[in-house]
């Protein structure tokens, strides 16, 4: 609606026109421009809020609300207007199929098809089994295959096969099948550019214009490898090149792993020797601790011991009765004499 | 063929170890007095294909000449090395083991027959054993005729083995000189 000044004010963006206003000249400073800019912006808001302020309003706790108008003022569209979606495989077999066409059996019947028609389904389906309302698919779902208790054997059932887990296969097959051509579908629209949006946010490999293969991105060791044969593919194997600022040695130059001879001097060599040598030596001091069996070796120590103090005693015997003193005597002394002797063993053991 | 690297030794000196104990040293050092050289040169290591070969150097020294490819054996192989790098002792290791061992087992003729097919060595079987073994030793098995028939794993120690029925396994099989015949293709 134009009035007063000839401003166009769409109330519902809250915008104000003024279709009129030229700059007689291009002013001399940008504090000229931006003072005049300014002078004309507190006009085009004056003139909005006294239209807003001439609407009717409703009192509120905050103070007087107005509902705006519908904007009148046509904004030019943020996103282009959708691709037609190619058709699907099946909906290209329902046209062709769908055609109304006759078939003539014999001469005195006719049969008319009526085409596939594309019906609803219901999200629940009576099931005849419990006699209840059962979703068609999901939780609880009307035929699920683990709800079968028995399947009958066919004439054409070999006796070694599991008809549940037949059945389990061949859904899966289904599964897969449908997959496949869901993913065909959604290929053929994305070569046309009809991607549905949710699929095209998704598939950041697809570009959104064309058909250009995506981008191959290099990881920063590809790049190093790269780098090290354009670095070493010169006549001299890279040797002599001034190294550009900034640039590296290369890394894990000639050989990885590293190997004695096979035959120094004749046979083995030092190194060799050296190597099995200090294996050997790690080897055994690890298992040091099990080569003395301090068991064995306290009990044949403790015999040993034994038999010499009988000895002894059979010859005391002759001359004195002992009593018990002596056998207590024995048994001290083992106590403390065992425990050195086993260190000193090990000693030997080594 | 290449020497063994550090830690491929480790892995087959540990091996060893469990069979031999102390008398490792007598393996690794033992002379050889192959070849013309008249002073004893040593045995040595040798990898070639994932096989570890046990030969003398003289041996070792010669088959230098022979290319990579058409080499299939030198010396005894004594184990090999699994794709991950794992070590097993084949059956070719029995003469070198048994005259080291440290555990022995001696069982009797009617279970002899049983363990060359690869079986375990049940407590019925067993004619003699050596004492103090612990569960996880090397053993080498024997027949009652001191002819060396393949070595194997101690299941459990000595007590727990007076304690157990006969039909408890008393030696868990490695290898039995039966995989000479069973298995020829794979030594």
């Amino acid at each position: 609606m134009e009035s007063q000044n000839q401003y166009e004010v769409d109330l519902g963006n809250l915008l104000a026109f003024n279709h009129s206003h030229h700059f007689p000249s291009l002013p001399s400073s940008r504090e000229e421009l931006v003072k005049e800019c300014l002078e004309e912006g507190t006009k085009l808001v004056q003139a909005i809020a006294d239209r807003l302020f001439n609407l009717p309003s409703t009192e509120d706790v905050d103070g007087p609300i107005v509902t705006l108008p519908p904007p009148t003022t046509k904004l030019p569209r943020s996103k282009h207007l959708p691709k037609p979606k190619p058709p699907t495989k099946w909906e290209l077999f329902a046209k062709k199929k769908g055609q109304l066409y006759v078939s003539i059996t014999d001469e005195k019947v006719l049969r008319y098809f009526a085409g596939i028609k594309k019906r609803k389904k219901d999200k629940v389906v009576w099931d005849e089994q419990t006699g209840t309302w059962k979703r068609r698919f999901g939780y609880d779902r009307v035929d699920d295959d683990r709800d079968v208790p028995i399947i009958e054997a066919k004439m054409t059932d070999e006796p070694g096969e599991d008809p549940f887990a037949k059945r389990q296969e061949e859904k899966k097959k289904r599964v897969a099948k449908q997959d496949k051509n869901r993913l065909q579908n959604l290929k053929q629209a994305a070569k046309v550019g009809a991607l549905p949006s949710h699929v095209q946010l998704a598939a950041t490999a697809l570009p959104i214009t064309g058909t250009q293969a995506a981008p191959k991105k290099f990881t920063k060791h590809e790049l190093g490898d790269v780098a090290g044969i354009a670095a070493t593919s010169t006549a001299s194997g890279g040797k002599f090149d001034k190294k550009v600022p900034g640039e590296k040695a290369p890394k894990h130059q000639g050989k990885h792993r590293k190997f004695l001879p096979v035959v120094e001097g004749s046979g083995i060599g030092s190194r060799e020797k050296e190597q099995t040598d200090k294996v050997l030596n790690k080897l055994f001091s690890k298992h040091s601790h099990e080569i003395l069996n301090v068991e064995k070796a306290v009990t044949a120590y403790n015999v040993k011991r034994e038999k010499k103090q009988r000895l002894k005693h059979n010859k005391n015997v002759e001359d004195k009765s002992l009593s018990t003193s002596n056998k207590l005597k024995p048994k001290k002394q083992l106590n403390k004499k065992s425990a050195k002797k086993g260190s000193s063993k090990k000693g030997k053991a080594k | 063929m290449r020497p063994l690297d550090e830690a491929e030794t480790t892995a087959v000196f540990e091996k060893l170890f469990k069979f031999t104990g102390n008398n490792l040293k007598n393996i690794v050092e033992n002379p050889s007095h192959e070849g013309p050289d008249p002073n004893p040169g040593r045995y040595c290591f040798r990898l070639h294909k994932n096989r570890v070969y046990y030969v003398s150097e003289s041996l070792v020294k010669r088959a230098t000449n022979i290319a990579r490819p058409k080499l299939v054996s030198l010396g005894t192989c004594i184990g090999k090395f699994t794709h991950g790098g794992k070590f097993h002792l084949t059956i070719q290791a029995l003469s070198l083991v048994a005259a080291n061992a440290r555990h022995k087992v001696w069982i009797k003729p009617t279970s002899e027959m049983s363990f060359l097919y690869g079986n375990h060595v049940l407590k019925g079987g067993l004619g003699r054993i050596t004492d103090s073994i612990a569960p996880g030793d090397g053993v080498v098995v024997y027949s009652m005729s001191d002819v060396p028939l393949g070595f194997g794993v101690a299941a459990k120690s000595m007590q727990d083995c007076r304690k157990l029925d006969p039909n408890g396994i008393v030696v868990l099989h490695q290898s039995d000189i039966g995989e000479y015949l069973r298995m020829e293709d794979e030594l």
